[in-house]
């Protein structure tokens, strides 16, 4: 047995495309696991991290092809081995955890029949053996009530509970390796925290080695002893997490390091390449958006002001269950400034998005709120030319860039079709807007007559940003806009939104999960827990000193990218 | 030098000037490699052709009284009639050439059969769209007159729907209708309920845009493609419904049959060993039918995605 555990060498996996091309997932990869080593491989969407992954289990597409290399594993080829022989590998040589445990569990069988099949199938252990060894294992992966849970199904429990139990089921037969595949992309940060916590402890005690494919710097610099930093299947550089993150010598590295927001200071923009359009035709869409009735209401007043507003869903009654009621916010107030931007942070099923599709109208409030903007009450508002001059003076810029434009439209119709429907643009005109847009927002005009499944997620996004503005609005609604986007372009698309604040004094109200996002956009930020307001204020004091505890554990649990302190 | 990611695929192979794939390219590479889907393709052009140029190939013109002859009655496939032709499939009690009758009988069974299923999904997609937009009365009331209908066994509603307002062809195109707009309403309201739920049609709805201008331009094109997949199948069984009505005499008049109608002519001379009269008729059905039925089975696995992946 020797040190070295893994040996990926010069791997080139490629995948035939359809118009004959060859498409090289992974491209000359090499990389080095010794026993008892946590091995970071980061990158973004598309890089090729989940390749190496599947490459190691056998678990690649039929169609992949091996071109160049392999992997060893323990001195044997693993990519030369036939499919039968990886059942020896997989589970009790090398163990996997998936981005998402809701679905990697088996949703028809307990979690003790999981386990325990697992364990029969790696292990020497049968019956009572194997069932007190399960307990044994929910124990170590600190999981409460280990005997409880065992008769219960992975839909009664908590996402962060079930990746517990993902990582009980791949250290059952004391593998070698752990692959871990974003394991902690889609649980909160506090739960996130903790679950890191237990792979680390369980992985060490046991003399594990862990591949950690993550996009996460964040979590890289808590875990990573060694780092890989893979672009478009390529290796860019590799080091020491302290060395790769806090002094990357390749300019790929050192752009991806600077897109990274940060928690502890405030940057007026990230160091990435911004894609400007044309100046001139910016200048025209910055007048057309400056043209806009400049109506903010009383000097001094809020933009917008909001009393009490409450949302309670209601849960049909089935014929098992009486209707039920779920209170998603409750009794939240706050006021919006003038070109200010106000963050809502909190944890997944806060309410934080409902405040804002209440404000936006797409949902009612309960009873007894009161909306003022621009100082008029919103309930007020009878005509209907009044109604609509307000629906279009609050706009959106959606979470999910995939849904967020008509897939049928080009993306210039998109922009600009409820304008041209409302009869205030000609159709001439209309294009003529929608290309200028397209330059503000950084795409090329000429793309307006491209189809959105031809844009990447980040040009959506900026899409999406152009429609909003073709409304000239005072005020957007950022709901978690940056979330689905990989850092780099998430940098890039921060810096257009704060370019373009400062250009037409829009106001911002912001929601995001991410606390250094909120950081660097906002100055003020609300966070939010289970549909109300823990605290609210400025953002260099609540995200500096916060007063409440839960934003104090918010805070603390965030994996803290700060390359300096790493070393 | 660090590239835009934003920016890069411009220029590349999805650049804003390459043509959107041809209609052409597409249904070839649906087809390429099922060699039965290429064979039904070919068959329903071939059917459609015969269909519309019908009066063209025909020998005869079966409509003509004037023409027929009653001692050319019952000659079976191939004899020789009274003016000297040769009738390749024979005649029937009239004296009548059946491969003429089986040409014009295509030609009227697709096109009732076509007519219906155009009009009735039509119906069916703006009730289904209704359905979903409105919510409320408006899609109680829909929904429960499709499961209304849906309880009814098709051919009961269709002979109930002959039974008030008479027999002829659009009776029969009115019949086929109501049987086929339900379903069509059913798929595209489940469809257009999950559109309903994606962000672009909150931000049509931000732009204060009207309902129905939310239905027409971002509703409808999004929840019409599983409609479109199951098109072929609605018109296969929209062929062999109107078959049935007309077997049963309540369809089509006599002095335009359809094939149905020229299988049931056949039915009374097939025990006395004049089989020509309806298997003609028949198998030209039976074909019609089964090559719409494997293109269609072909569109339904490629709209799939799960079965796709399986190629």
């Amino acid at each position: 047995m020797t040190d070295q555990l893994v040996h990926v060498e010069n791997l080139t996996v490629a995948y035939p495309m359809a118009d004959g091309a060859v498409f090289r997932a992974i491209d000359g990869f090499s990389m080095a696991v010794k026993r008892g080593q946590i091995v970071g491989v980061v990158g973004e969407s598309g890089a090729g991290k989940s390749t190496i992954g599947k490459a190691t289990l056998g678990l690649l597409d039929e169609n992949a092809v091996i071109d160049t290399g392999g992997v060893m594993l323990d001195e044997v080829m693993v990519t030369r081995l036939e499919e039968h022989a990886f059942a020896d590998i997989r589970g009790s040589k090398v163990g996997y955890i998936y981005q998402n445990p809701m679905t990697a569990l088996n949703p028809v069988l307990t979690i003790g029949e999981q386990l325990i099949e697992a364990i029969e199938a790696n292990t020497n252990k049968r019956g009572q053996d194997a069932r007190a060894y399960a307990i044994d294992l929910l124990e170590q992966a600190e999981v409460p009530l280990p005997e409880e849970r065992l008769s219960k199904y992975p839909h009664q429990l908590s996402g962060g509970l079930c990746q517990r139990i993902v990582f009980a089921i791949a250290i059952s037969a004391k593998p070698d390796l752990i692959i871990a595949d974003e394991p902690t992309t889609a649980l909160d940060v506090t739960v996130q925290k903790a679950v890191l916590g237990t792979l680390v402890k369980l992985t060490r005690q046991e003399n594990i080695a862990i591949i950690l494919i993550t996009h996460d710097m964040g979590v890289v610099a808590e875990m990573c002893d060694y780092v890989y930093v893979l672009r478009h299947g390529k290796l860019v550089e590799e080091g020491s997490t302290a060395q790769v993150l806090s002094n990357p010598s390749e300019p790929y590295s050192r752009e991806l390091m600077a897109a990274i927001p940060r928690i502890d200071h405030k940057i007026e923009r990230f160091a990435v390449p911004g894609g400007l359009g044309k100046a001139e035709d910016r200048e025209r869409a910055i007048d057309y958006l400056m043209s806009r009735k400049a109506d903010a209401g009383v000097e001094g007043a809020p933009l917008l002001s909001v009393k009490n507003l409450s949302k309670t869903f209601t849960m049909k009654a089935t014929a098992l269950k009486a209707a039920t009621d779920f209170k998603a916010v409750s009794d939240i107030n706050f006021d919006v400034f003038p070109g200010e931007t106000l963050g809502i942070v909190g944890e997944s099923g806060s309410g934080k998005s409902t405040v804002g599709k209440m404000i936006l109208g797409l949902h009612k409030p309960d009873p007894g709120y009161e909306i003022t903007y621009k100082g008029h009450n919103i309930d007020d508002l009878t005509s209907k030319a009044q109604k609509l001059a307000h629906r279009q003076s609050l706009q959106c810029i959606f979470q999910d860039p995939y849904s967020s434009l008509n897939p049928r439209m080009t993306a210039g119709d998109n922009i600009t079709y409820a304008l041209r429907a409302h009869g205030v643009l000609s159709r001439a005109q209309a294009l003529e807007l929608s290309g200028d847009l397209m330059e503000l927002v950084g795409l090329p005009r000429a793309s307006a007559r491209k189809m959105p499944h031809a844009f990447s997620g980040g040009e959506r996004q900026r899409i999406g940003i152009a429609r909003a503005l073709s409304f000239r609005p005072d005020f957007i609604f950022c709901d978690e806009p940056t979330s689905a986007l990989d850092v780099t372009v998430q940098a890039e698309l921060l810096n257009l939104m704060k370019d373009l604040q400062d250009q037409l004094g829009l106001t911002l109200l912001f929601v995001s999960h991410d606390l250094a996002v909120v950081r660097q956009m906002c100055d003020r930020v609300m966070v939010m827990r289970s549909g109300e307001a823990v605290e609210i204020g400025a953002c260099d004091k609540v995200l500096v000193a916060p007063e409440h505890e839960y934003t104090l554990g918010l805070l603390a649990a965030m994996p803290r990218f700060r390359p300096e302190e790493v070393a | 030098m660090p590239v835009d990611t934003t920016t890069a695929d411009i220029g590349s192979p999805s650049s804003p000037d390459k043509p959107e794939p041809r209609f052409l390219e597409n249904v070839a590479k649906i087809f390429r490699g099922h060699p039965a889907a290429i064979c039904g393709l070919i068959g329903i052009s071939i059917f459609i052709f015969l269909a519309i140029f019908a009066p063209l190939i025909a020998p005869q013109d079966p409509y003509d009284q004037t023409r027929l002859d009653i001692l050319d009655g019952l000659l079976p496939p191939g004899s020789t009639l009274g003016d000297g032709t040769t009738s390749l499939l024979g005649t029937d009690a009239l004296g009548r050439d059946i491969l003429s009758a089986v040409l014009y009988g295509l030609r009227i069974s697709l096109f009732v059969a076509l007519v219906a299923v155009i009009v009735g999904s039509a119906i069916g997609v703006f009730m289904g769209l209704l359905a979903a937009m409105k919510g409320g009365w408006v899609e109680t009331v829909i929904m429960r007159t499709v499961d209304l209908k849906m309880s009814f066994p098709g051919i009961l509603l269709a002979l109930m729907v002959l039974a008030i307002f008479g027999t002829g062809i659009d009776k029969v195109i009115i019949a086929l209708i109501i049987g086929a707009w339900a379903s069509e309403a059913r798929l595209v309201r489940a469809v257009a309920l999950s559109e309903l739920k994606k962000d672009y049609i909150h931000a049509a709805q931000l732009a204060g845009l009207s309902d129905w201008r939310i239905m027409g331009r971002f509703l409808f094109p999004n929840s019409i493609s599983p409609v479109l997949v199951v098109l072929p199948m609605s018109i296969s069984s929209a062929i062999g419904a109107e078959a049935t009505l007309s077997f049963l005499g309540v369809g089509v008049p006599i002095t335009e049959p359809s094939l149905g109608l020229l299988i049931a002519n056949g039915n009374d001379y097939i025990l006395s060993g004049k089989w020509w009269i309806s298997i003609f008729p028949g198998l030209v059905l039976v074909g019609m039918v089964l090559c719409i039925n494997v293109v269609a089975d072909r569109l339904r696995d490629h709209a799939n995605p799960y079965l796709r992946g399986k190629e």
